[in-house]
């Protein structure tokens, strides 16, 4: 027997999903076609006073916008965004201003290659970040950051002048990926709203463009708003994976069928259908790769932070006999991205098959079910990330103010240095929710994808990515229970 | 004065070439703008030495020892001190003391190290003639008790 809303014929259970394109005051900015533009100049402004002072300002992290905005608040609005909300970073993207900016003179001609349509390079680049991340430290230096920053800049430019649609978005920024793989835990979707409207549309203006109305009479039809750059036909789409919330497809549609849609968080990674642009999740090694990185990246980033590295650092040291970081890390990094997961998730896949019956290759076992990391390793970002924003999370005032008098505007006032955060007890019990939601949600992804194996056995099949996940969370915990430690690149010091 | 390490230090000697060449680059195009984010060097001539105790340096109370010098090594009396410690990552909580002169030239400060890790100490001094300067030095590695 369904529920009854009051004074409702309407079951509760067809109630009307929030659609954030019908919310108040937000509907009409949306709506508008430059709306992502609007929300991208200020960020660009932002970016440009990041680079600026990071390469002139004082080579002191706490005190430079670059190393405070880029390293606290961004890395921490980015995730808390990202739950609350969705891959709203995307949108308000600044790289592809200027990108877009400079497709207005220069018109790309290539198709990006299709041996590179795979997540592979961006893969690599964001390890290779975080690699550098640690190499280099750059949470201490304003310079590199800067740096970092403008070869950004750049190389959105370049792969988008040359390579038509959105190739940097969907095959190279690492950003972009990290975004992706956390939004499939967003609570937020953009999503066709009646898919019955869609099955008589013969346009195909979400993924096509919108073209001129009497494009019939011309040569070459113009487009007046362009469709889906990342080819995802919205009919066929399902989740957020490669979505930037550009809304494209939005302002393309002719029936005002595409929304922002309420969900369950995480639900797309407990189902495996035909995904427009994307594809069969477990048929992706790439993308099942991104969620291992993502997953046990977020452990080694934090484990980056905390006192325990240095020891590990100077045995590892010690038994390379060098004195070089770079070899260390790539042993840590070695360790703990590839040998690890390998090893864990082999070991799953193995009990799977054995105990749970499942007639599939332990890899096809290990793809499916690393999706069900996600959620666990959304849960360690943002407790690591969350922790530098909330207890540093008016730490940019001062900055701010100290930047202005460095350009012989004190009209902030004088520099407010004592303004920090949230006392780090306090921010504690919300890393703690975060961990712990990440593992219910790891928990629950895992256990759907356990009752969708066709062997009657869904506890056999769901015991040891539990049990995984579990020990990750552990893992975390411990991490997070770790006295923070941020130390300079020398081997031994201290 | 424990010397400030350079990226070049750390990374292998054909990678750290590298990016000291961009780095070097950089600063030359751009160096007609930067003069706003440069350390100047004061005119006085003030040097200033700085001892730490307890060494290895714990967290909890430093005492920091500076002695202030002319360009004639003559020791600089009635100068205001304010010490400040960062921690090397953005977003940590910063530390303020004021020094006191124990005797001439030679001024002491207890600073609160509140978290293991390198701190960057900055000291900021404001002479009796109104001459303000500022110098920093770095304690790495900073222990638990």
């Amino acid at each position: 027997m369904d529920l009854v809303a009051p004074d409702s014929a309407e079951p509760l259970s067809q109630s009307r999903p929030f659609d954030l394109i019908d919310a108040p005051i937000i509907a009409s900015l949306l709506h508008w076609r430059h709306a992502r533009t609007l929300v991208s100049i200020p960020l660009l402004i932002i970016s440009v006073a990041m680079i600026a002072h990071g390469l002139f300002g004082p080579e002191i992290a706490p005190k430079n916008l670059a190393t405070t905005l880029g390293w606290v608040h961004f890395r921490g609005a980015l995730v808390l965004v990202l739950l609350g909300a969705g891959n709203f970073f995307c949108f308000a993207c600044p790289f592809m201003l200027v990108r877009n900016l400079a497709r207005k003179v220069v018109h790309p001609s290539w198709n990006w290659p299709r041996r590179l349509r795979n997540k592979w390079l961006s893969i690599g680049l964001l390890v290779t970040i975080l690699f550098c991340y640690e190499l280099f430290g750059l949470w201490a230096s304003p310079f590199w950051t800067a740096c970092l920053i403008l070869a950004y800049f750049a190389g959105a430019l370049l792969v988008d002048s040359l390579f038509k649609h959105a190739s940097f978005c969907k095959f190279v920024c690492p950003i972009g990926q990290f975004n992706f793989a956390a939004s499939t835990v967003s609570p937020l979707e953009v999503k066709v709203r009646d898919a019955g409207v869609c099955d008589g549309c013969h346009t195909k203006d979400c993924i096509r463009g919108r073209r001129e109305s009497n494009a019939a009479a011309l040569s070459k039809p113009i487009v007046i708003q362009r469709g889906c750059e990342l080819a995802l036909f919205q009919p066929l789409k399902s989740g957020n994976m490669d979505c930037t919330f550009c809304l494209d497809c939005v302002h393309a549609c002719p029936h005002d069928n595409v929304g922002i849609i309420s969900r369950l968080p995480g639900e797309e990674l407990m189902a495996d259908p035909m995904r427009s642009g994307v594809g069969l999740f477990s048929r992706r090694k790439d993308l099942a790769a991104l969620a291992l990185v993502f997953t046990f990246g977020a452990l080694v980033n934090a484990f980056g932070m905390v006192s325990p590295v240095y020891a590990f650092e100077d045995w590892i040291a010690g038994v390379l006999h060098t004195t070089h970081k770079a070899p260390v890390l790539g042993v840590i990094f070695g360790l703990f991205l590839l040998l690890e997961p390998a090893v864990l998730l082999g070991v799953a896949a193995w009990v799977t098959k054995v105990w749970g019956n499942v007639k599939r290759s332990l890899l096809q076992i290990a793809v499916r079910h690393s999706y069900g990391l996600v959620p666990l390793g959304f849960g360690v970002w943002l407790a690591h990330y969350a922790f530098h924003f909330l207890t540093g999370l008016f730490t940019f005032i001062p900055v701010t103010q100290s930047a202005a008098i460095d350009l012989g505007w004190p009209i902030l006032g004088s520099p407010r240095w004592r303004l920090t955060g949230f006392p780090p007890n306090v921010v504690h019990v919300f890393e703690i929710g975060f961990l712990g939601l990440g593992l219910v949600g790891s928990l629950l992804v895992n256990y759907r994808l356990a009752t969708s194996e066709p062997t009657g056995k869904p506890l056999r099949v769901f015991f040891p990515w539990a049990l995984l996940s579990v020990v990750l969370w552990i893992a975390a915990m411990w991490l997070m229970a770790q006295p923070m430690e941020m130390r300079g690149m020398l081997l031994g010091s201290g | 004065m424990i010397p400030r390490t350079t990226f070049a230090d750390r990374a292998p000697a054909t990678l750290g070439h590298r990016k000291s060449f961009v780095k070097g680059y950089v600063c030359l195009v751009l160096l007609s703008c930067a003069l706003t984010g440069c350390q100047g060097r004061d005119k006085s001539g003030i040097t200033i030495d700085h001892q730490l105790s307890p060494l290895p340096a714990r967290v909890g109370p430093e005492r920091i020892t500076l002695i202030l010098r002319d360009s004639t090594g003559q020791p600089v009396s009635g100068a205001q001190i304010t010490v400040e410690g960062d921690m090397s990552h953005a977003g940590m909580a910063p530390v303020f003391t004021q020094a006191k002169e124990t005797e001439g030239g030679q001024y002491q400060a207890d600073l609160d190290l509140s978290m293991i890790g390198d701190w960057i100490i900055l000291v900021h001094s404001t002479l009796r003639n109104g001459e303000k300067i500022d110098r920093q030095f770095e304690v790495n590695g900073v222990r638990a008790q």
